[in-house]
């Protein structure tokens, strides 16, 4: 019953959307004190290579290689961050283009380690890895009456899954927490902030370090998902796509990029015909966003709008359920 | 060889320049950064290319129609991407950014679709012509680029410095508010501004093809990232520094194709961008603090 449900097409498009809402989320960190990064997709290309070179040539365990990759692309980003935070809006957004730029030409450039633009191919694929592992266990696709490349594709969403809701658990969490309230003080008012003792290059670093190690982390998942990287793979292009997942959804709470991200990675797949013209429609949007809808689709008073009407429907529902009760009573 | 190589830089920077002056035009006058520039620019390369090798017609055709064009395409972003923003509440410093970026991706891939994603060759029997002098050959296209560069430096320079328009412009850079309160008609000058620094960026686009012989849709976004370097490198607004930035440019990445390390070509106009925002933000001939702008 279940090899008719799983269709391995639909779960790696579904894998994509888990690794694209990491990136919206990635941007959405960075976002929320303000700052307009446009490297992201050279953090990605970071913690992707670093992930496929470690878990390639020199035999990293799978989740060391993820980590690491990760913490490089963090580190890069507190390096690049702390220079940089000098710089304000616009300028940022040009120095972090430039640096994006740079980590990309050395990637094709640097080719005893990363092959140059042909990319690196055969990277240790997740499922497969997991797959393999399972069968030293014992445990095979046979068992529970699927095919080998159904479970691969299983298991990878399940993976994916899991992490993305941990990941924006711990955001939302962090949202709530001293940390974020510093964020959004800092994006509403630096020079206010500062008054009332927040110590904003502290939180600005922060916030970009964040946003640069979970850009790659998603960066070194997709490097395991996809198995093939090149170095075209993390160009201008995906900073742009990057930053649209935000814009399109809303960079006030973080569900904008998440609903961004989704719509966006899910649209060229429904509709075929669409997807040729997907750039083009990607530049209409962000110029239509900005003229009619600057805060994006998801804002903070549409996500107030729900929970008060989840509120008001619990309470009426409340009274029905007290009033029905009288009515017995009586 | 050094000279030639020399004469290289000076050309591939004088074109440089050019793409620079239109950053620095929008720059000065609005204060944003036009990142669909490199795009209108590769648009005016391809109105080259069809003119010249598909429809076979004389060069100085090309030069008319990527001129309308580009100056079209620059109507356009003014009235659909950055009007529409403009004086608008509550809209962050970055909403014209992100919606010129929204264009560049739009015309990017509105080229791919037109032209197609290879590369598109350029001839006129113009290329070819070249003179000798002692051991240096000198191509009359090289002559042509720099005397256009030149002169188009001189022009502007002289059109912000003496006419009535100029001073209305400058009067707009200095403040909007009070330029309109003192009868300046700034919707009709920002207009212009746009419209101007996008007809230099389809020249500039002309130019490139006869030099370089080759077209492609990506060609926007390189010219775009190193005409934003050069005016970082030049100090934003100003139109020397355009010029001085953008020949420093094309002879250091001469150079470096020179010692040898040519795939590290296109690195150094992002490296220069970095250390200049790190050390001199204002760029070598900048003056004003950048964060003083609105």
């Amino acid at each position: 019953m279940l090899a008719e449900i799983i269709n391995p097409y639909y779960l790696q498009v579904l894998s994509f959307i888990l690794i694209n809402i990491i990136l919206g989320v990635s941007i959405y960190i960075t976002l929320s004190t303000g700052q307009l990064s446009l490297g992201h997709a050279g953090f990605m290309s970071i913690g992707a290579y670093t992930s496929a070179i470690l878990t390639l040539n020199y035999d990293f365990p799978l989740v060391v290689g993820v980590i690491l990759g990760a913490l490089l692309a963090g580190i890069v980003g507190i390096l690049i961050g702390i220079p940089t935070l000098r710089l304000q809006g616009v300028y940022l957004a040009i120095a972090t283009l430039g640096f994006g730029e740079v980590v990309r030409v050395l990637f094709i450039n640097w080719e005893s380690l990363t092959q140059g633009a042909i990319g690196i191919s055969s990277i240790p694929h997740f499922g497969r890895e997991l797959v393999t592992g399972l069968r030293d266990t014992g445990f095979t696709a046979d068992m529970i009456g699927i095919r080998n490349n159904q479970l691969i594709s299983l298991l990878v969403f399940i993976i994916l899954l899991v992490i993305t809701v941990l990941l924006i658990t711990f955001f939302v969490r962090q949202n709530h927490s001293r940390v974020g309230r510093a964020f959004a003080a800092i994006k509403m008012d630096e020079n206010a902030a500062e008054a009332m003792g927040i110590n904003i290059t502290y939180y600005k670093v922060l916030a970009f370090a964040q946003g640069a190690m979970v850009a790659g982390f998603a960066g070194a998942l997709y490097a395991h998902v996809t198995a093939y990287i090149s170095p075209s793979d993390f160009a201008y292009h995906r900073a742009v796509e990057i930053l649209i997942f935000a814009v399109f959804g809303g960079s006030e709470v973080i569900w904008g990029p998440i609903f961004g991200a989704t719509f966006l990675t899910a649209m060229p797949e429904l509709l075929r015909e669409v997807s040729e013209y997907r750039y083009m429609i990607y530049g209409i949007i962000l110029v239509a966003m900005m003229a009619f809808r600057p805060q994006g689709l998801i804002d903070h008073e549409m996500i107030y709008k729900i929970k008060s009407r989840k509120k008001k429907k619990k309470k009426v529902e409340d009274d029905k359920k007290e009033r029905n009760r009288h009515g017995v009573g009586s | 060889m050094i000279l030639e190589q020399l004469i290289n830089g000076l050309t591939l920077g004088s074109i440089y320049a050019i793409v620079a002056l239109g950053y620095t035009l929008v720059f000065g006058v609005l204060g944003i950064i036009n990142m669909a520039h490199g795009e209108i620019f590769m648009f005016g390369a391809f109105m080259g290319v069809v003119i010249t090798h598909t429809l076979q017609l004389p060069l100085a055709l090309a030069f008319v129609v990527a001129i309308a064009v580009t100056a079209l395409l620059g109507l356009f972003l003014e009235l659909l991407a950055l009007r529409p923003l403009r004086g608008k509440k509550g809209v962050s410093h970055l909403a014209p950014l992100i919606s010129t970026i929204g264009v560049s991706i739009f015309l990017e891939n509105l080229a791919h679709h037109f032209f197609g994603a290879g590369n598109r060759p350029f001839n006129t029997s113009f290329s070819e012509i070249s003179v000798q002098i002692g051991s240096v050959t000198i191509y009359a296209v090289q002559l042509v680029i720099f005397a256009i560069a030149v002169l188009l430096m001189v022009g502007l320079s002289f059109w912000l410095s003496k006419t009535k328009a100029g001073k209305a412009l400058r009067a707009c850079a200095e403040n909007l508010e009070a330029a309109s309160l003192l009868g300046v008609n700034t919707k009709k000058m920002i207009m212009m501004t746009v419209v101007i620094a996008s007809a230099m960026g389809g020249i500039a686009g002309i130019l490139v093809g006869m030099a370089f012989n080759s077209v492609t849709p990506q060609m926007g976004l390189t010219m775009g990232l190193k005409g934003l370097a050069i005016i970082i490198l030049g100090g934003m607004g100003s139109v020397r520094g355009a010029m001085a930035g953008g020949l420093i440019l094309g002879l250091s990445e001469t150079m470096i194709v020179v010692f040898g390390e040519s795939g590290y070509r296109d690195a150094i106009a992002f490296i220069a961008i970095i250390v200049i925002l790190l050390v001199r933000p204002q760029g070598l001939f900048g003056q004003a603090a950048p964060e003083a702008r609105r």
